[in-house]
């Protein structure tokens, strides 16, 4: 399963985020001086994650039978677990919710 | 804005706050010398879905709406080019929009008031509107989905189920696209104003009556499948009555799987809007991974379904 933005695009948005709509915000300058340090946190995180994997060969054969109406036993069982693992890492709370 | 705002409306303004800049258009609310309040409604950025409507167009929509006696904030005028966007202004409303609030004490009359607004909102004579789009949503959500460039398995098995369970044979109407907690103007009477109406386009109305069944609009009150406000035989025999089109229950839930699919790739295009560096935001950012949620509940209607 795919996921993007994957840690380090994540990393990115927030860095700019507090670059150009918190910073610019800010006049206490103990505050503008810790969002900085924020900044370079997540600078070194986005360095330190690797850029986004290639797109899985299985997903795109898997995406493709399906649209060509062939949907298999198993497919549905599959499908949830995987993306039960993108939602563990992406928003687990939500999970509880269907249980 | 002040002076094209002044030459429009041919009085003099006294006060302008931006109130949101969302995803795509900016709202201000607009205070004139004779006292009206109104809300100016301004083109933004981007665009969640293909074909969204100019504000040209957005604005006729509305109109015909409120001709139509739909619950819509009255449309004033259409401004043209203002600072270099297009614009119009509208009719200031008051109550609640925010779903999370709505769901905490909805007024009891809200379920069936959706029901009523969406009747007459699906009556309005679609020559009235001749430049909405008349597309099969199924090749709409195809392209879209594929524009997004990588695949999704699980949003596709919900479009073929879905396809499978809908037959698109009633006649198209006047759609409004959109239409769930978020975009309703609520207050503890009931139903005030239907808003929103940039993805209006002709569609089997099952579409409309479907959307604010989607989990992602009952803003964490699970049990209440119509919008977290109410129950859905209620709104849809309501519907029923008054249209005298019957949508069976389970042609409903494969709506519902299909307004899902709607929804995850309009998150994931979001998603590929902040990564493409068309309008980089945490918030689009943060979307393209939370369509992982509708593709969950999209598998688990499915399941369910047996």
């Amino acid at each position: 399963m795919t996921a993007r933005p994957n840690a380090r695009e994540l990393a990115a948005s927030v860095r700019e985020f507090l670059e150009t709509e918190i910073l610019p915000a800010l006049e206490d300058q103990r505050m503008r001086f810790r969002t900085r340090v924020a900044m370079n946190a997540l600078s070194i995180v986005e360095r330190e994650s690797p850029p986004p994997g290639p797109t899985d060969p299985g997903d795109i054969e898997l995406a493709r039978r399906i649209r060509a109406g062939d949907v298999r036993d198993g497919d549905l069982e599959a499908l949830t677990a995987g993306v039960r693992e993108k939602l563990l890492v992406a928003s687990p709370g939500y999970l509880e919710r269907y249980e | 804005m002040k002076e094209a705002l002044e030459a429009a409306l041919g009085v003099s303004i006294t006060g302008a706050t931006l109130l949101a800049g969302g995803a795509s258009k900016e709202a201000w609310a607009v205070g004139t010398a004779d006292g009206r309040e109104l809300l100016v409604r301004r083109a933004a950025g981007g665009v969640i879905h293909e074909g969204t409507l100019s504000l040209e167009h957005e604005f006729e929509v509305l109109r015909a709406a409120h001709e139509a006696g739909v619950k819509a904030p009255e449309p004033i005028a259409y401004l043209g080019d203002v600072e270099g966007r297009e614009a119009f202004v509208m009719e200031r409303v008051h109550g609640e929009t925010i779903g999370r609030r709505i769901v905490k004490a909805p007024p009891p009359s809200l379920a069936l008031e959706m029901a009523d607004e969406l009747a007459k909102i699906h009556a309005i004579p679609r020559e009235r509107l001749p430049f909405l789009r008349d597309a099969d949503p199924f090749d709409e959500f195809y392209d879209e989905l594929d524009s997004v460039e990588e695949p999704h398995p699980a949003i596709e098995l919900g479009l073929r189920w879905a396809r499978e369970r809908i037959p698109l044979e009633r006649p198209r109407v006047v759609g409004h696209g959109d239409f769930r907690l978020g975009n309703l103007v609520v207050d503890e009477n009931g139903l005030v104003a239907v808003l929103d109406w940039e993805f209006a386009r002709l569609s089997d109305p099952a579409e409309d009556v479907a959307w604010p069944l989607v989990r992602a609009w009952r803003f964490g009150r699970d049990d209440l499948c119509l919008g977290g406000v109410g129950k859905v035989e209620p709104y849809l025999a309501r519907y029923g009555e008054l249209t005298g089109c019957e949508i069976p229950v389970d042609e409903l839930y494969a709506w519902e799987v299909l307004g899902n699919c709607k929804w995850a790739i309009g998150a994931l295009r979001q998603g590929r809007r902040h990564l493409r560096g068309d309008d980089r935001s945490v918030e689009f950012a943060i979307l393209g991974r939370l369509a992982a949620e509708m593709e969950y509940e999209i598998l688990d209607l499915i399941r369910r379904a047996g």
